[in-house]
This record gives C-alpha cells, structure tokens and sequence, in this order.
C-alpha cells in the first residue's frame, strides 16, 4: 500500500502561480501541497524576461490586459518590493518604425490608464547613453524588473510557514475519478521511483504549459497553443531601464535590466511540447538583429547565455500570429466539463501572476464554501535567508564581508560563498529535496556568470561530496546533468569570449576528467 | 614613449604553451638562434599530465590501453590529421626530447614501461591516473610524482586519500568514490586549512611544503595511517620547485610511497612545467619577450618581418622562420567572429564548419565531439600551413599545437603529444631543409 498524504488543496505546478496560489490560499487558512515534476520555475516561470509590466506594451492589443499590469505592478511594488527593482522604462522608436503606431501610443495608454509620458530623444539619449542615434521618439513608463525565482521561493516560503508543503520532482502519474469527482492523485518521485498518493478536496491545475497535458490526464480537453520565447543574458548590464521598442510587439523588442546584467529577447515560435525546448542559433541571431537596432552595443556586446521558455496560450481558434492570442489568463472550473473539484489556471503573464492566484484562489474557496477575502493584496511577502542568494549579483558589492573565516567562495563569477550553498542545501532539505547542482543552481546564481559553471560545479559538487550531502559517490551523472543543462544554454552564442570560457571548459571537463566518457564500460576495469 | 629596438634570429616562436616551448626548446637545442613571444602562464592550465592518445575511434566512448594500434589506424582513417605526418619514430623522439629536456631543469617525468620489454617503444601503454573527482583519465608520460599513483584502481593496496579544507575542488572522498570498485581499503582524510583561512590557493600550499616545519606537522597528522595503508594519494600540490624530492621525504616520513591527484586548475603541475621550460630555455639562446602582441608587418626577401608590442617595448624582428604555436581559441591563435573563424596574425585559411549551426552539438557530451573543435590549420606534412590551392603560404612558416586543424584533442586524449610531436617535427624540418643545406 502507498504512502498517502492529505490536504486541503493539491496544486500542480510550482511556477510563480502554483506558489503564488499556495501562499494565497495559506493566507486563508487552507493548507497545500505544491508538486512539480521538476523544480520550482522550470517552465516559463523561469524562462521570461523578469519584467512588470507598467501595461504600456499592451495598450494597443489587449487594453484590458493593460490595465490589469498596471493595477498588479502598483501591488507588487508595495508588497514584493524585495523581489522588484524599480527600474522604470523607457518605450523607444527609431527611424523607420510604425509613424502611426508612434502617434496613437499616447492616447492608448490614456485609455487603459497607463502612465506614460514623451521625452525628448536628447534627453532620452542622456537617460539611457547606450540608445541609437536612429531614435525618433521616446516615452517614458514605469515598467520594473523582478527576479522571478526569488518570487517563487519566498511565496512558497510563506505558506510552508503557514503549513504548506513543496514536493519536486514529483510527477502526476493518474487521476483516481469517483463519481464525478477526483478521490486522489498517484503521483511518483522521479528521483526515487516510489508512488504516494495525496488526497485533496480540491485539485489545481497551475502546471502552465503543461496544462493540457495535465487536464488529459483527468480526461479532459484545453485547447492550448504554446509559444517559444528565446532570451538572451548580456555579460554586463547595458541600461539602467527597461526598454521597450515602441511598435508593435515582434521578435527582439524588449531590454529588461536584471541586476549586473540585462535581459534581451524575445521571440515566438510555436512549438508542440513544452519539453526539452532550448534556443536556436538562428533565434539568437534574429534577437540580436532586432535588438541592435535600439541599442548599437549589443551588436558587439558578449553574451552569457541564452534560455527559452514556452508561453501557454490557451486559444479558442486557430491564429495566424501567438502574440495575438490573448495574453490575459483562463481560469476553468472543470465542473462544466463534468469533474467537481477540479480547476485549471493557466495563460496569463509574470505581470499578473498574483491576479491569477487571488482568482483561482478564490474559486477554492467558494468550492469549499469559505467565505474569506484574498489578504495578497494587504499582506507584504517576507524576505528569507534562503531566497536571498537568488539575486543577480548580490552580493558584488560585498565580496569580502563574506569571505570570512571558513567560509570560501565557491561561484566566483557571482560570489557565491559556501555558507550560502548550505543555507540553500538545507532549504531543499527540509522539503524533503534532494540536494544537487541543478537544484542548488535554481536557487542561487551558481553557474549563472561567465564561466557558465565550469569552475563552480565542481568547487560545489566536492563540497556536497565532503559535507556527506551526497553519499558513497561522486554524482558524476548529476555533475553532467548540470553542465548539459547550461549548455544548451551557451551552444547557440558561442563566440568570441564566450567560445573562449567554453573552450576552456571543455578542457577541464572533457580533456581532464574525461566525463563524458564517465558511466561507459571500460571507464573503470 | 615606447622603446623600439630590432631583433634577428633564425626561428621564431609565436606562443608558449607545451607546442612553443617545445619548438623553442629544440630550436635552442639545435644552435638556432631563437625568439619566443607568448604567454607562459596559459601552462597553469595544462594538467601536466602528457597524452598521447587515449581514445579512438572518439565515438567510441571508452579508453585505450595501448595507443601505438590505435595511432595506426587513425592515421589510416584520417591523412589530414597532425599524427598522420609523422612516424612512429618520430613520435618517440618528441617524447624523449621533451622528457630529457624537462629532467635537466629537474622535473622528472616518466614514461610508460613496455609491455614487452624485448620490443621497442610501441609497446609502450597508456596508465590510468585518478581524478580530483574521481574519474581515471588515461594518459601517456607522467610527472614523477604522479607515477605510483598509475593505475592505481588495479591495486589491492589500502589508500589513504587526503585533502585540505579550503583547497577548492578537492575532495578526498569525492576521488575515493571514484575507487568505489577497489580491492582494498580506501580511506580519506581532511585536513584543517595551513592558511587558517577560507579559502586556500594552491600556490601558497605548494610553497608551504618546500618548508621542513611544515611537512614535519603534516605527516604529524598522516602518521596515525601509517599501519593502515600502503599508500598516500595527495593534490598536486607537493611543491613548486622540488616536487620529487618533497614527495620522497614524504615517503620517508610516512615509511610507505605517496602520489599526487591532478585536479582543477590553476593547476601546480602546470605550473612546475612553466618553470622549469623558463629555467632551462632562459639558459640557452632563447630570447623571450613575455605579454606581447605582434603583428605580422611584411616579408623582406625570404624573411618575415614582425613586430612584437607590449605596454613599453615595440621590438621589430625579423626572422627566417616562424612556428606558429599560438593555440586556438584560449590562446588566441584563432578568434571567431559571430559567422567566421579566422587566424589572427598571418590571416592564414582557417579549416572551418561552413556554418555557426555546425560549430557546437546540442549535447555537451556528444560522443562525437563539437565541430568546432576540427578548425584549425591544415598544412603539409611537414606542417607548413597551406593556402586555398594546397600549396604551403610560406616557404618557412610552420604551424604547431592545437592550432592545427582535424585535432579535436580534448575527446582524444592527445593535447600534449600533437603539440609536442607538431613543435619538434617542424623545427626538425625547418632545420634540415634551410640549415644543413646552407652548412
């Protein structure tokens, strides 16, 4: 017989709204179990610009989506201030660009009430000196970036604090359906193989691009389109704010500041399965192209690595082009398609992620008959010791106070010191994790700087080694996961100083320890 | 102001990692009278372990014991690569030249026995040596502080394995887990950090062992091993300047035999071999200039004209022959452009995937290697690099090391010994050729 837990509400998916949820409805009262297949933000909560929305990239398209960005970034900016840096934006044309869009941009953001107002392109210049010469108009806005990791790390924080529990790597195997209703979940540990079942009164569906795949499951069907966006990460930060191309939105129109470095993309592609998806050289060269074009350095510039994420689209019909389908969310009560107390939330944008939890969570409620009011909105999220090391750069400013005694540093790119390898070690730990460079790299910068991992993952995997975190082995495989998952971040920009450190890196990894003949016959006589 | 002056010589060298110094190493030795321009302290990343090679066919995804088969057959399958323009001879005399030449400035190496010691040297088989994170890397020639640690997974002996908290990267139980198969028992040991710091580089270590005091408190700590085990696997960190002799008072101390564990650079073998090429090639005629840039300027007659510029010299040379031994992409002997690979002092034609989408594999570990890693420079068999119709581009221009195109060294385990082979073969050939015929 398999091991059962109960709850009051089983989310799946530990995006930003499957912990954006958790912390919502713990905030009520209610307790939840989060399960992810893989780890927190590991769709497209982890794969997007890190950018709130001040609403003004969507007056044109989706007016109603406007004025929900620039409510939610009033809201954010008050109670998850420690997870925004408040930027501010700048929307810029330049020399053949859309007149008449330049011309209506004014009036539409009037309409939706979003901020904005036009600046000189000579003041603009000196603002922002890395803008083109090619500028034509320039407005401002109060657009803002967010660490989106951090986000998920802290609302699910806050509602373990209150009683809610984080499973990764745990995976929905079967919907167990009784009489219209689900009576429990079979869900295995991909990294033990051992099935449990969790019993829940209500069931979420916050698993984003997985959402269809997830409702099928349970027997139902969404109709779902999935669009791959392609980001590029620049080795230095190359504005102060956001910049937007003032048109409508295409491919490479977007600079998002995050920390030391910034944030360029993106693109839409649609693809089939939101797995194993990864950037494309050709993608990176068309990103690049764009984006030269409102900012010349990044021509030239290097570029760390580039990541992908697949935005889910829930369409009622066919479109010719993804950035049209409404990027506003759906939230379904499955009791019209015949299952009681199941919900899928699913679309939507980082932007609005708490609009989307407040209203799911709402839904809950008034299934479960509890008559209480979203406190998200009221409540500032906490700060905790082991979000804090999610941060781009940090701790640059303060290198040396960390390295105290005993304590090396361990990720020199991002100065990443031992004691907060074990603080985060520990974090996965105590939800019941398993510690190992890609969990740890998800919840630290580790591996994120310019040497891409070469030199911390092996500082870090003998550490865990030592520290008897790992046992009995040395997780060459998960060693290798690790280097796999930040090259396909790295093999489409591979140039210039970035082939350098990749060269430099194949010399270590391959040439020396020979890993990737590591687990083949004949390795070890 | 900088200071200008000009410069003659036979051969110069452009580069000083393992394939420039050995060039300038036998151009000293053959009375050349020699330039190097490069940075020697690409070296703290070299292992300082010599391969040969240690894969083959390199999707073959196993190792080789013995690779004399195994060159036969790759210089069969592949005419372009650097091991198919030379012979097994030659391939010899490179090792000994570059062993002998490190032994005068007291770095002993070691190469393999044979397997039958009535045969000649292709009988000659590759060890393996223990990672730092426990894998066994196959390789050729050793330092010989390293040598008793050879394939150390084969012995029944009991280990002990030590490392120092604070030493990044190394850890004594993650490299025992890679014996995880051994007869024997295997134990490890931490040992509290000399420094009393976080963080402890490997050169202050090393330099702490060429102190009595210091390896006296240190074996201190060992001793209690001492009934228990055969053998003691250490980093490689047994000193900077007299490694074999530290490690052989170590032996004495402990009273059994001791080995060093390669690990992650910077690498303190590498860097012995830095010194001991600088010790010896600063004794010879070689003229060094370190950190400089130079450029190609023109051809005078039959001799090259460059300049060699750093923040306060600008010194013109002109040179009968050059060997370029300025790597790839790490040592800048090739750059890529976002579309393009190109050489960067001679604008040679660079051997290259047509498009940037055949550069690198989606997988890091692809069995059959990155692309990228074939581009290079193709030349004759005496390694002139050649221009678009098959000719060489200059009479005296020759080409060594990783440079060299159809050379994906990392997967085959071969970096030293076509850098080595390269450099030594080409200043033979240009010495032959141009200066026994004008004798």
């Amino acid at each position: 017989m398999n091991k059962t837990m109960e709850t009051d509400v089983l989310i799946i998916g530990g995006g930003v709204t499957g912990t954006g949820i958790a912390r919502d409805l713990s905030l009520r009262g209610l307790n939840c179990i989060v399960i992810d297949k893989s780890d927190l933000n590991a769709g497209a909560s982890g794969g997007n610009h890190g950018l709130l929305h001040s609403g003004a990239r969507y007056v044109g398209s989706d007016p109603e989506a406007a004025a929900e960005c620039k409510d939610e970034l009033e809201i954010s900016k008050k109670n998850v201030g420690h997870c925004i840096e408040d930027t501010g934006g700048l929307f810029v044309a330049v020399k053949g660009d859309d007149e008449k869009y330049i011309a209506d941009f004014p009036g539409m953001c009037k309409t939706s009430g979003v901020y904005c107002k036009k600046i000189d392109v000579s003041a603009a210049k000196e603002m922002e000196p890395a803008l083109s010469d090619d500028m034509i108009a320039a407005y401002e806005v109060n657009d803002a970036s967010i660490n989106p990791f951090k986000l998920s790390i802290e609302n699910m924080n806050d509602a373990v604090l209150r009683g809610s529990q984080f499973l990764s790597f745990s995976k929905v195997v079967q919907f167990k359906i009784v009489n219209n209703c689900i009576e429990d979940v079979s869900v295995i540990n991909q990294m033990n193989g051992k099935t449990i079942r969790i019993k829940a009164r209500t069931y979420v569906n916050a698993s984003g691009a997985w959402a269809a795949i997830v409702a099928a499951m349970a027997g139902l069907t969404i109709n779902m389109v999935l669009s791959k966006g392609t980001l590029l990460v620049t080795s230095k930060r190359m504005t102060k704010r956001v910049i937007n191309r003032l048109r409508k939105a295409t491919d490479g129109d977007i600079l998002v500041p995050g920390g030391v470095v910034s944030i360029l993309g993106t693109t839409s592609v649609r693809v089939e399965s939101p797995d194993n998806i990864y950037p494309t050289i050709n993608e990176v060269d068309q990103i690049i192209s764009e984006g030269e074009k409102i900012i010349p350095a990044l021509k030239t510039c290097r570029y760390i690595r580039a990541y992908s994420g697949a935005r889910p689209l829930v369409s009622e019909g066919a479109s010719e082009d993804d950035r049209t389908v409404s990027r506003g969310f759906t939230l379904r009560d499955h009791k019209e398609d015949g299952l009681d107390n199941f919900i899928t939330i699913t679309g939507g944008k980082l932007s609005t992620y708490r609009l989307m939890a407040e209203k799911a969570s709402d839904l809950v409620c008034w299934k479960h008959s509890i008559f209480s009011k979203c406190l998200t909105k009221e409540i500032a999220l906490p700060s905790t010791k082991s979000g804090e090391w999610s941060e781009p750069g940090v701790r640059i400013n303060e290198p040396f106070k960390s390295a105290k005694q005993n304590d090396p540093i361990l990720c020199e790119c991002e100065m990443v010191p031992q004691s907060a390898i074990d603080t985060v070690i520990n974090s996965i730990q105590e939800t019941q994790g398993r510690p190992d460079l890609i969990s740890v790299g998800l919840r630290t910068r580790i591996g994120k700087g310019p040497c891409q991992g070469t030199f911390c993952s092996l500082r870090i995997l003998s550490h865990m080694v030592d520290s008897d975190v790992i046992r009995d082995h040395s997780d060459i495989k998960g060693l290798k996961h690790f280097l796999n998952e930040r090259w396909k971040g790295e093999q489409s920009l591979l140039w210039d100083q970035a082939l350098v450190q990749s060269s430099l890196k194949e010399m270590i990894h391959s040439g020396l320890f020979g890993l990737e003949l590591a687990g083949n016959p004949g390795l070890i006589e | 102001m900088k200071t200008q002056k000009n410069m003659d010589c036979d051969i110069l060298v452009i580069g000083a990692g393992l394939a420039g110094m050995t060039a300038a190493a036998r151009a000293s030795d053959l009375g050349l009278k020699t330039i190097q321009i490069g940075n020697s302290s690409v070296l703290i990343f070299a292992s300082g372990l010599f391969d040969l090679l240690g894969v083959y066919p390199i999707d073959s995804g196993r190792t080789l014991t013995n690779p004399y088969p195994a060159i036969k057959k790759l210089q069969n399958d592949y005419p372009c690569h650097p091991y198919s323009k030379v012979s097994e001879t030659q391939i010899n005399e490179g090792f000994q030249f570059v062993m002998d030449f490190l032994n005068s400035a007291a770095l002993k190496y070691h190469l393999p026995d044979s397997m039958n010691k009535n045969q000649t040297n292709n009988n000659r088989v590759n060890k393996k040596i223990l990672t730092s994170v426990g894998t066994l890397k196959p390789t050729y020639m050793v330092p010989e502080t390293f040598s008793k640690g050879c394939d150390i997974h084969k012995e029944q002996k009991n280990l002990l394995i030590v490392d120092f908290k604070g030493l990044k990267g190394f850890s004594a139980k993650q490299a025992a887990a890679g014996l995880g198969m051994k007869k024997g028992e295997v134990y490890t040991l931490s040992i509290d950090s000399p420094e009393g710091t976080g963080d402890l580089n490997p050169v202050p270590l090393a330099k702490l062992f060429e102190s009595k005091a210091f390896i006296q408190k240190f074996s201190d700590k060992i001793l209690s091993f001492s009934d228990k085990v055969d053998m003691v696997g250490m980093p490689a960190v047994c000193g900077i300047h007299n490694s074999l002799e530290i490690v052989k008072e170590l032996e004495t101390k402990f009273g059994v035999d001791v080995f060093e564990i390669p690990g992650m650079p910077p690498s303190i073998p590498g860097l012995r071999l830095k010194n001991a090429f600088e010790k010896s090639l600063s004794k010879s005629n070689v003229t060094f200039l370190s950190n400089s840039k130079v450029v190609f300027d023109a051809m005078d007659q039959d001799h090259f004209i460059l300049t060699a510029m750093n923040d306060n010299f600008e010194t013109r040379i002109r040179a009968q022959c050059v060997i370029l031994a300025s790597g790839r992409f790490p040592g800048g002997g090739l750059f890529a452009k976002r579309k393009i690979i190109l050489e960067t002092i001679f604008n040679l034609p660079v051997f290259q995937p047509k498009t940037r989408h055949q550069w690198h594999q989606l997988n890091f570990f692809d069995p059959k290697g990155h692309m990228i890693n074939q581009a290079g420079l193709e030349t004759d068999d005496t390694f002139r690099p050649l221009d678009k119709t098959g000719s060489p581009v200059f009479e005296n221009l020759y080409a060594a090391g990783s440079i060299l195109a159809h050379n994906d060294w990392v997967r085959l385990k071969s970096g030293a010994g076509v850098s080595l082979i390269s450099a030594y073969t080409a200043v033979n050939s240009f010495y032959k050729k141009t200066i026994l015929n004008e004798k």
